[in-house]
């Protein structure tokens, strides 16, 4: 860098670009610390006595308004949003690897004609499969159920872990199972002890980033859950009508609802690369 | 018994014909090599045998039994691959294990038995690492042990020098006929290398487009390729190939070539093409009878030996490889007796082995 | 020729072939369950589409073939759904594009601070939109929001953020560019590292103008990375919901009722289940195109990043 007029520019041009994305989560963290006549203040200043009442509040589940005491179930909240996540990348897994080897190892038909259905279902409008389910659902009783939800939920992992996956297996040389299968094990054993072995970590990047897809997700359960089946993202919005003006635990439950997926994204952000390229590019 | 028999195997992807209603037999601690040019089939013929072409059709006997129906790990062979294919998340120990999990076999029969390869092949001061921790030649080791360790009565090896460098390639030739005598297995050995076909191979099937075109002892495709296309791919360098002339003498034929003449036992071909092999071209400082004038055109070592570009005085080129330097740039050149060979262009196939030929002075 | 391997002596059974493998269809059986499973409703919205069907009224219930989507053409309400969504997906596209391209040129060269700063980004595409909405609530509110405070400060004191039928769309776009340039980013940068290094190293000996490297070398090289990650946002902005919803739930007014929150509306408050699947069955069919075009860039580009595979 010869130009030093240049070089400050893309010094500023960092600052700026760090502030405009870091800001807003810099900004709510403090104000969940604060207290809603804290935050009422302006200009809004960077110092103040940090309180943990927000917290406490969301936590224990009695919110203070001016109309009285409202229980929140912002746990119940996060809990909802643990089970739908992880039941539904378990699930994910267990269907989607297996299918995942099939299209990488076997040329036929059905499964390119699968891969691309799934795809295109996971690219079509959600409210399209989404709306005439939530009829379905009351037909069978499946509305407003884990199971239920766990299994439309699909439509998100799915695809992620099928294409992701897909990719490490047709990476990896079928030669080594080849191999192993000329040593005399059975292809059971090849897939569970090589194959699955070899593409470890884009399972994991597929998991971790089907993860983060299906926690974020807000339009699936506003759909197709109520009350006590909602996870984060629905209940966040809620609280938010229900508590109106307590400021500091909205952020304070902005905060706790975006944690595990910004723990997910500091922890594997190398594998995030390649998940979130859908495998086209290897970080 | 033989250790395996193949016939009528053919292999298609879609419409591509890949090997085309070939038959194969391997001895008892026989080594067979599976000689031929990239693309010729090899490769494909071997993983048939193995039971990794799912769409072979075709009858394979391993050892009196009939496994064409068989998978792979039924088949009881052993496989050394070309890219080795050691199993990346297993130390070398397990990799060579492999074939003894799959048996079943005891903790400490398999230690003992994994020990006694691995000391073999020299490579039991590496048995922990993981395969990204071995040199090239620890990795062809390893996949080597795994393939011997099971004991099996047949051993595929797909080129398993290719990737190696070329000491490693030089004393593995040495010592992989060794290490299977030593076990009496048999063996099925694919290579594009002619030094190596020759070194290890009892018998030579050569393999072109999809078909065996010869199967005989090295030194017999050697000394006599069926064909036209065997005498230009087996040999470095390949055999002279030049075109002649030839005409009926009594029952024979008498074929001139480079201002020689020789006889064989056979019907005249419509496009003579009469081959010797560089070493069986000989050269002299003085004029002898059966010899033509000749000057070099080039020199270069190859090995221990020379190998000289002559020209003839009739334009034509060929190839010598002399044990020393040529005598002088005007030589007169002869051919051993009984080492030229008889192809037909018009077939592409040999018309006659030399062992019928005779020289006669020009 | 008798070396030629022919074996008489070998009684040529006939050719056996080994059975066809069923094993492929095993294996994806169960994720094709599902995926039939989630054909149905899909099924069942095309049914919808062609039928006068009001909640309200279950009894007037009836097949109306392409009614439904008359009315829609016909309507002006539609066609300023269609105008909506396109100018969201236009500015935010296109807008992302330019952001990210210039991030990924400015974060290029593998320094640890370039790194923590590509992590530091990569964050709120980590933060659901609809969370992302509220954080960005936050901020603007009238009353303490940091952002409205700071734009107050400026003088602008009639800007009114998400709340104000002019202004609206620059806000929902702003956040929609906030959550999703870091995917462009991402991708971009993953793809410049990623090029080889000789045809700059050539241009730099050759002293090449750094304009030129840029038009003629860098966005050549880089042209399938930022195809697949234009149409990849295409898709999901032409359908954007969440931030939209958590904002302003696609007014003030209709000056955000973009595809699926015209629908929603439709379904929920005008409990018109036919018109509601129509207006989804256009949007469908832009989708896709789009998925079609880009699962082919996908298959293009996975094929050049790894030659091998």
């Amino acid at each position: 860098m010869r130009n030093p007029v240049l070089k400050a520019l893309r010094v500023i041009a960092r600052i700026v670009i760090v502030l405009f994305f870091m800001f807003p989560i810099f900004w709510i963290v403090l104000m969940s610390f604060q207290t809603n006549a804290q935050i009422l203040t302006l200009p809004p200043s960077l110092i103040f006595k940090p309180s943990l009442a927000n917290y406490v509040t969301l936590i224990t589940g009695h919110l203070q308004t001016s109309v009285g005491t409202l229980d929140v179930a912002f746990l119940q909240n996060l809990g909802n949003s643990l089970i739908l996540s992880v039941g539904a990348v378990i699930v994910s897994l267990v269907l989607g690897v297996p299918a995942a080897y099939a299209f990488a190892r076997f040329r036929f038909r059905l499964g390119e004609d699968m891969a691309f259905t799934l795809l295109s279902l996971k690219f079509a409008p959600a409210l399209l499969v989404l709306l005439p389910l939530s009829l379905e659902f009351q037909m069978v009783g499946l509305d407003n159920t884990y199971i239920g939800l766990i299994w439309i939920y699909q439509l998100i992992t799915l695809p992620l872990i099928l294409w992701i996956v897909r990719g490490y297996f047709e990476d990896a040389s079928p030669d080594i199972e080849y191999a192993y299968r000329v040593d005399g094990h059975s292809w059971l054993k090849g897939f569970l002890k090589i194959a699955i072995p070899l593409a470890r970590p884009g399972i994991a990047a597929a998991g971790l980033l089907a993860f983060i897809f299906a926690w974020n997700n807000f339009i699936y359960a506003l759909v197709l859950a109520s009350g006590d089946k909602q996870p984060v993202t629905v209940g966040a919005l809620a609280f938010v009508t229900a508590s109106g003006i307590q400021y500091g635990q909205i952020a304070a439950a902005v905060v706790l609802s975006i944690i595990p997926t910004l723990a997910i994204a500091l922890y594997a952000q190398r594998w995030l690369v390649e998940g979130l390229s859908l495998g086209a590019v290897k970080g | 018994m033989n250790a395996l028999d193949v016939s009528a195997l053919s292999v298609s992807y879609g419409a591509n014909e890949v090997l085309r209603d070939v038959a194969l037999d391997v001895r008892p601690s026989e080594r067979v090599v599976l000689f031929g040019p990239s693309g010729s089939g090899k490769t494909v013929m071997l993983r048939a045998i193995a039971g990794l072409e799912p769409g072979a059709i075709g009858r394979i006997v391993l050892a009196g039994r009939d496994v064409s129906l068989e998978p792979p790990e039924a088949r009881r062979l052993g496989m050394a691959f070309q890219n080795f294919a050691l199993y990346p998340h297993m130390p070398a120990r397990e990799n060579i294990a492999s074939p003894l999990r799959a048996q079943k076999l005891g903790a400490g029969a398999i230690e003992a038995k994994v020990r006694a390869v691995a000391e073999l092949l020299k490579i039991d001061h590496v048995l922990d690492h993981f395969p990204r921790q071995l040199s090239n030649g620890q990795k062809q080791r390893t996949a080597l042990a795994r393939a011997l360790v099971g004991e099996p009565k047949l051993i595929l090896f797909d080129d398993p020098l290719r990737n190696v460098d070329a000491k490693l390639r030089y004393e593995m030739r040495i010592e992989l006929p060794r290490l299977l005598a030593r076990r009496e297995t048999a063996a099925i050995y694919v290579t594009q290398d002619f030094r190596e076909a020759m070194a290890i191979g009892d018998r030579v099937a050569v393999l072109i487009g999809g078909a065996i075109v010869q199967f005989a002892p090295a030194d017999v495709v050697y000394d006599r390729p069926a064909t036209l296309a065997i005498a230009r791919l087996f040999g470095d360098p390949p055999m002279n190939l030049i075109p002649a002339r030839g005409e009926a003498h009594g029952a024979g034929v008498r074929v001139h070539a480079a201002g020689l003449a020789f006889g064989f036992d056979a019907k005249p071909p419509e496009e003579p093409v009469f081959g010797i092999r560089p070493e069986a071209v000989t050269l002299s400082a003085g004029k002898a009878p059966g010899r033509v004038a000749a000057q070099v055109v080039a020199v270069t070592p190859m090995n221990e030996r020379y190998l000289v570009l002559l020209r003839t005085d009739d334009g034509t080129e060929l190839v010598a490889s002399h044990d020393a330097p040529p005598p002088g740039a005007d030589l007169w050149i002869g051919v051993e007796p009984g080492r030229g060979a008889l192809f037909d262009a018009a077939t592409g196939l040999g018309v006659a082995s030399s062992s019928s030929a005779e020289e006669i002075a020009a | 020729m008798s070396d030629i391997a022919t074996r008489p002596d070998l009684i040529v059974a006939k050719p056996v072939r080994r059975r066809a493998n069923l094993l492929p269809y095993l294996l994806s059986l169960p994720a094709l369950i599902v995926c039939i499973g989630v054909l149905i409703p899909f099924f069942t919205a095309v049914w919808y589409s062609l039928e006068a069907y009001n909640m309200a009224f279950p009894s007037g219930r009836h097949f109306i073939g392409i009614g439904n989507y008359i009315d829609l053409f016909t309507s002006g309400e539609f066609w300023h759904t269609v105008a909506l969504s396109m100018i969201y997906m236009a500015a935010s596209v296109i807008l992302e594009l330019l952001l990210g391209l210039g991030v990924a040129l400015l974060l290029r060269e593998r320094t640890k601070l370039n790194n923590v700063i590509s992590v530091a980004l990569l964050m709120p595409l980590m933060v659901a939109p609809i969370i992302a909405s509220l954080i960005w609530k936050l901020m603007t509110n009238p009353t303490f929001g940091v952002y409205a405070w700071v734009v107050d400060s400026f003088g602008l004191t009639g800007f009114h953020w998400a709340s104000s039928p002019g202004t609206a769309m620059f806000t929902v776009v702003l956040i929609d560019i906030w959550v999703n340039t870091p995917f462009i980013m991402i991708l971009l940068l993953a793809g410049l590292r990623s090029l080889p290094t000789q045809p700059f190293e050539a241009a730099k000996l050759d002293g090449v103008p750094a304009r030129f490297v840029f038009f003629r070398i860098t966005l050549p090289m880089l042209m399938p990375y930022i195809i697949t990650a234009t149409l990849f946002r295409m898709l999901s902005a032409i359908q954007e919901f969440s931030i939209v919803y958590g904002m302003t739930q696609g007014g003030p007014g209709n000056s955000l009722m973009l595809f699926q929150l015209r629908s929603y509306i439709d379904f929920y408050q005008n409990t018109n289940v036919g018109r509601s699947a129509a207006i989804l069955m256009v949007l469908w069919a832009i989708t896709f195109v789009l998925s079609k075009l880009f699962v082919n860039q996908w298959h293009a580009m996975r094929a050049r990043s790894n030659p091998g595979a």
